[in-house]
This record gives C-alpha cells, sequence and structure tokens, in this order.
C-alpha cells in the first residue's frame, strides 16, 4: 500500500503537465455538459415567467417536486427513445456529422476559458487554463469561426429548400458578425496590452475613478461591451437574430430533417457555444473569476492563515470558479430573457445591423480607443 | 529526420505534390481551385518550418502574406466560377475553349 | 528524434493531413473534398501550433478554414453542382518533364545543400547549426511572445508589403462584386 502510493506520487510528480492537462479538459467538460440541462430548465421556466404562465414545475427526483428540476432529465430519457432516423433523400454522411461538428465546436471551445487563476499542487503550479495559447483568446474567435460549419452542413445535407436556406442564412450571418466581434474585442486588446485572458482579469482587479468603480472592461470601454454583446446574440443564432431557426417563418430552418438525439446535440453544442462567449464577456468586461476591488493573489494570502498554503489556493479556486459561473449565469439569464421578449429581425435588416450600423461603429471605436491609449502611454 | 521542423519541411514537400496532382488530374475548376489551396498550405508548412529551423520570426510573417494572397485569390476565382456558371451552366476546363483559334 | 509526444502528435498530424488531401483530389463530390480540405487545414493548423507558431494556427484557422472554406462551401452549395470522375488518361511528357525537375530541385534544396543556403549568415541572431531553437527570436521583443514578434516584425519591417497587401485585398473584394454581379437589363445597357 505504502509502494503503490509512493509510485502514484512519483508518476504524477514527473508527468504533471499531462496529469494536469487532462483534469482541466475533465473539468471543462463537465461544466460545458451540464450546462445544456440547466439551461433547458432555466429556458422553459423564465419563459414561463415571463408569459405569466408557471413552466414544468412537477418533474423532480425521488418523490419531491425540486421545482421541475427533473424535467430535463426526462426530456433526455424521452429522446434517447425516440426512433432515431435518417431521411431518404439526404446525404447520409454529412448528416449525422453536422450536430457532432456543432457539438464538438462547443465542446471545444470551452477550453480556453480561465476556470480559475492557479492551484499549487505538490509544489507545482498549475495555470486553470485548460488551453492556454501565446493567441490567448483568438483560439476562442477560432472555434466560433469553425461553428458556421454545423449550420451549413446540416442545411445542405438535409436535401430540402427550407433547410438550405435556412443554413446558408445562417451562415452568412455568423461571419458577418464575427468582424464586427473581432473588432470590439480589439480596443480591449489596446487596454490591457495582451491577449492572454488570465493577465486581461489580473489587470482588472485595481480600482477606478477613486476606488469607486473596479477597473472592469466594461467601465473602461462600454461601446465595446456594448457591440460585443449584440453579435455574441447573432453568433449563437438566438434571438433577435435567430432567422435560421425561425420559427414561425422557415419551420425550424436549418433543424427541420433532425429529431431525437440529433436535435438535443445540435442544442448541447449551442447552448455550450453561449456558455463560452458569455464566459468570454465576463472575462473581458467583467473581471472574470475574480471578486470586485480583490485580486487574486490577496485572496490568497487572506486564507493562507485559516489552512495552510497551498489548500489556500485550492480553495481561493473554488471560490473564484463560483464566482466566474454567477456572472456568467447574468449573461445566460440576458439571452432567455431576450428571446423571450424582442421581435424577430428580417434578413435583409440583420445584414443591415451587422454591416452598415455595426461595424463602421466598431470601427470608430478602435480608432478612438486606439487614440486614447496612445496618447495615454506617451504621457 | 532529426527535429521536428525537418520533418515538416518533407511534409510540406509531400503535400505539394498531392495538390499538384490534384491540380493536373482534375479538370473541373472547384477542384483545381481546391488543389490550389493545398499548394499554397503547403508552402505555408514550408515557411512555418523554415522559422522554427533558422529561429527567425520573417517566415511567420511571410506566411501571412501568403494567406492575404491566397484569400484574394479565392473569392476573385470563385466570383469568376460564378460568372462562368451563369453564362455557360458549365465549368469544366476543358468546355473553356471559345478562345481557341 | 525524442520521441515525446509533440513528435508522436506532429508526424500523426503530418500523415493524417497528406493522406486526406490524397483522398480529397479524388472526391466525386465538391462538397465532400472541400469537407475533407477542412479537416487538412485544422491539421495543419495543429500543426504549426506544435512548431511553436500560435499565432500563425488561430490566424489558420480563422482565415483559412473559417473564412475562405466558408466561401468555397457556399459558392458549391448554392451552384449545387453534379459530381464528376477523374480524368482518365495519362500524363504527357511534358508534364513528366516538369514535375521531375520539380522533385530534383525539392530533393535538392531538402538536404544539407539546402540547410546550408537555409541558415547562411544567421550566426548574429544566435543561430547554431544543428540544434532547434525553442522559439523564434526576433529583435524585438523576448522569444516566447509570438505574437508581439510577429506584430513588430510585420509593422516594422514588412510594412510596406502590408499596406500593398492591404491594397490588394481592397482590390479583390471590389473586384468579387463587381464580376459576380448579376447583369440585369438596365445594367447591361449601361456598362
Amino acid at each position: 500500500m505504502e509502494g503503490t502510493v509512493g509510485v502514484v506520487t512519483q508518476f504524477l510528480d514527473s508527468n504533471i503537465g499531462l496529469v494536469a492537462a487532462l483534469g482541466k479538459i475533465a473539468l471543462a467538460l463537465v461544466i460545458a455538459l451540464q450546462v445544456a440541462p440547466i439551461m433547458v430548465w432555466v429556458e422553459r421556466r423564465q419563459a414561463a415567467f415571463i408569459q405569466r404562465r408557471i413552466g414544468p414545475n412537477r418533474v423532480g427526483l425521488f418523490g419531491f417536486k425540486l421545482f421541475g428540476l427533473g424535467q430535463p432529465l426526462a426530456d433526455t430519457i424521452k429522446l434517447l427513445f425516440k426512433e432515431d432516423f435518417v431521411p431518404k433523400q439526404a446525404n447520409k454522411f454529412f448528416y449525422i456529422l453536422a450536430p457532432i461538428v456543432t457539438a464538438v465546436i462547443g465542446l471545444v471551445a470551452i477550453q480556453g476559458i480561465p476556470l480559475a487563476k492557479e492551484i499549487v499542487v505538490g509544489g507545482h503550479t498549475i495555470n486553470m487554463q485548460p488551453v492556454n495559447l501565446n493567441a490567448g483568446f483568438l483560439y476562442l474567435f477560432a472555434m466560433s469561426a469553425l461553428g458556421v460549419y454545423g449550420v451549413a452542413l446540416a442545411g445542405w445535407s438535409s436535401n430540402n429548400k427550407y433547410a438550405l436556406l435556412g443554413g446558408l442564412r445562417a451562415s452568412a450571418q455568423m461571419i458577418s458578425y464575427e468582424i464586427a466581434m473581432g473588432l470590439a474585442l480589439l480596443p480591449m486588446v489596446f487596454i490591457y496590452g495582451t491577449l492572454d485572458l488570465q493577465t486581461m482579469i489580473a489587470a482588472q482587479s485595481d480600482s477606478l475613478l477613486f476606488g469607486v468603480l473596479p477597473n472592469w472592461g466594461i467601465f473602461l470601454s462600454p461601446i465595446s461591451f456594448v457591440i460585443f454583446v449584440i453579435t455574441m446574440f447573432a453568433e449563437t443564432n438566438r434571438l433577435p437574430f435567430d432567422l435560421a431557426e425561425g420559427e414561425a417563418e422557415l419551420v425550424a430552418g436549418f433543424l427541420v430533417e433532425y429529431g431525437s438525439m440529433r436535435w438535443s446535440l445540435f442544442f448541447l453544442g449551442e447552448y455550450a457555444m453561449m456558455f463560452t462567449l458569455s464566459a468570454l464577456t465576463t472575462c473581458v468586461f467583467l473581471g472574470g473569476y475574480e471578486i470586485p476591488w480583490l485580486s487574486q493573489t490577496e485572496l490568497v494570502a487572506l486564507l493562507t492563515p485559516i489552512f495552510s498554503a497551498e489548500p489556500a489556493t485550492w480553495v481561493a479556486s473554488l471560490i473564484g470558479l463560483t464566482v466566474l459561473l454567477a456572472k456568467t449565469a447574468i449573461f445566460m439569464f440576458l439571452f432567455v430573457q431576450a428571446r423571450f421578449t424582442l421581435p424577430r429581425f428580417r434578413y435583409d435588416q440583420l445584414m443591415r445591423v451587422g454591416w452598415v450600423y455595426l461595424l463602421p461603429l466598431a470601427l470608430v471605436n478602435v480608432v478612438v480607443l486606439a487614440l486614447i491609449v496612445g496618447i495615454m502611454r506617451l504621457t | 529526420m532529426l527535429t521536428l521542423p525537418e520533418i515538416g519541411l518533407y511534409f510540406s514537400f509531400l503535400l505539394f505534390l498531392v495538390g499538384l496532382a490534384g491540380v493536373m488530374f482534375r479538370k473541373n475548376i472547384l477542384f483545381m481551385m481546391v488543389s490550389v489551396e493545398i499548394l499554397l498550405n503547403a508552402a505555408n508548412l514550408a515557411f512555418v518550418s523554415a522559422s522554427k529551423i533558422t529561429g527567425t520570426i520573417d517566415g511567420q510573417v511571410v506566411m501571412f502574406f501568403v494567406m492575404a494572397v491566397a484569400a484574394c485569390e479565392a473569392a476573385v476565382g470563385l466570383a469568376l466560377i460564378i460568372a462562368l456558371y451563369r453564362t455557360k451552366a458549365s465549368i469544366e476546363a476543358d468546355d473553356l475553349k471559345a478562345l481557341r483559334g | 528524434m525524442q520521441m515525446d509526444l509533440n513528435f508522436i502528435a506532429f508526424v500523426v498530424m503530418g500523415l493524417a493531413a497528406t493522406i486526406l488531401s490524397g483522398v480529397m483530389i479524388t472526391r466525386r463530390w465538391p462538397v465532400s473534398a472541400a469537407m475533407v480540405l477542412i479537416a487538412v487545414m485544422t491539421l495543419l493548423a495543429g500543426m504549426f501550433g506544435l512548431l511553436e507558431a500560435h499565432f500563425a494556427a488561430a490566424a489558420q484557422i480563422i482565415v483559412y478554414a473559417g473564412a475562405i472554406m466558408v466561401v468555397f462551401v457556399f459558392v458549391m452549395m448554392l451552384l449545387n453542382l453534379p459530381p464528376e470522375e477523374l480524368r482518365y488518361g495519362g500524363v504527357t511528357w511534358g508534364e513528366m518533364v516538369l514535375i521531375s525537375l520539380g522533385v530534383l530541385v525539392a530533393i535538392v534544396l531538402g538536404t544539407q545543400v539546402g540547410q546550408g543556403l537555409l541558415t547562411q549568415g544567421l550566426e548574429s541572431m544566435g543561430y547554431a547549426p544543428g540544434q532547434t531553437p525553442a522559439h523564434a527570436k526576433s529583435l524585438y521583443f523576448a522569444a516566447d511572445e509570438n505574437v508581439k514578434n510577429v506584430a513588430a516584425t510585420m509593422f516594422v519591417d514588412y510594412l510596406w508589403a502590408f499596406e500593398l497587401v492591404s491594397f490588394l485585398i481592397l482590390a479583390a473584394v471590389i473586384g468579387s462584386i463587381v464580376i459576380a454581379k448579376k447583369r440585369s437589363a438596365e445594367n447591361a445597357n449601361a456598362a
């Protein structure tokens, strides 16, 4: 027993990079896979409250009503037992591939979010961001750029004119709003001087305006925040930009030929991408996993007398993860609220907003903030 | 075959051969354009590998310019294909012989 | 030849990219070929990442797989072309001569001769022959800040090329819109 524990710890010690990477990826995957069921429940209850109904509140677990929290579980079981079909006229390989692409891209994109600052295990410091390229949040952009293909493939492979139109319109919408999204985040790169998300979050723990406001990105560049939130709605095909799945117009658009588990794979990917973009917004604009006015190192220093040095970092990381999830929950709430409040854009209005209104506004924002930051750096 | 970027150079050579075979043996213009994209990607891999071998960064900078030129070429080529399809309804290279004297 | 995970991953990705591109040029449907090409480009982006060119990897996915291939896929899906077969018939003599010439040049450049030509005059940058540096260096920033190095080199050393390529992109945008525009009756009379 002693020997095996020693062997295991020695193996972990020498391969700490690989083990830590696998652990972080597993943690991010668990979070991503739990977002979809929770969001299904949140969406139906919140929609009901907005529409002055009650929503599902009967399906509970173990005999307790539990506000209907068992509803997603019941839905999943029903979808698993539904008939799994491939339409006769559809291109079979791409029909099966499209929801897999959407789901996998959603799960892969979430690996770029910093979940906490760092934990110290046995003398090794592990940065709690599963994928930490030098190119920072460009990894998240790359993954959301690849998310176009799931929609386009679904539309085309169904061999159905409504689906093809819906899929192509959705793809065109997503690539149009990607430009404004990138340009909206560019001033934040000027202000913080780095593409790395952990550095951006660490820079947001000071205070602004003589201690009244925390040094969050939303106060430093509110126009960027507004543009980014609008493009976030367009990137995930959510109302008011959901022409692609428009229920009243295109008969569920590119999803029309999909049923049972393939349909739920699409929504897994969509909710995971919503969560990823909301988490990116909190990291860049709302201070990420940090409690306002309290940087992570101060928190660890506060906790060290209570726990010892290493468990203090674990507790601080746990608090950080909770704070990140709470701030992201604000945006998920906003997503559902906008879905059941705002009317849908028509397609030409949508394209006009993306190209004629948002793109020049984002460009002007970039120029103005570049000038301001440049002048402030020179003085 | 000793280090990583040298293997990258060999792979770039293989990819280039595949792209060349694609351009030569397909007569559909769309497939030829797609094979040209493979050729350009092989060149990009060679540039980045060379940047790693010599330790300078210029290879990656040139790679961006190659990428930008490839984007322009793809856009204009596809516009030409659309215009061609609208007039002749065929995009095989062997059918485009109106200028043959 | 250290057999660590990076090396194995690089070789696997390279082999997969080569085999998939071979698969791609033998497809019958254009859309299948485009999807296989997207897979090849993503694998190439992974190889760039393993060569410590992080910005190149992200840009490869964002620009190539996320924008250029989307345009290809749009055109293929909208034109709805029928599948076509490969060209049968042999390779002509001229093509054979040119290909063997190209292979010869590649072999010459890829061996020691080429290595010597490639690394001439780089001793000032601290290049030690036979040894791969961990990160690509430049004169501007520290060695492991890839994005800053690429940006500094592009905007200081290659500024002319950057501005000219931006003009090229502008010309391509305008040109492709003009070429692909539908000619309505009054347009054709005015043109």
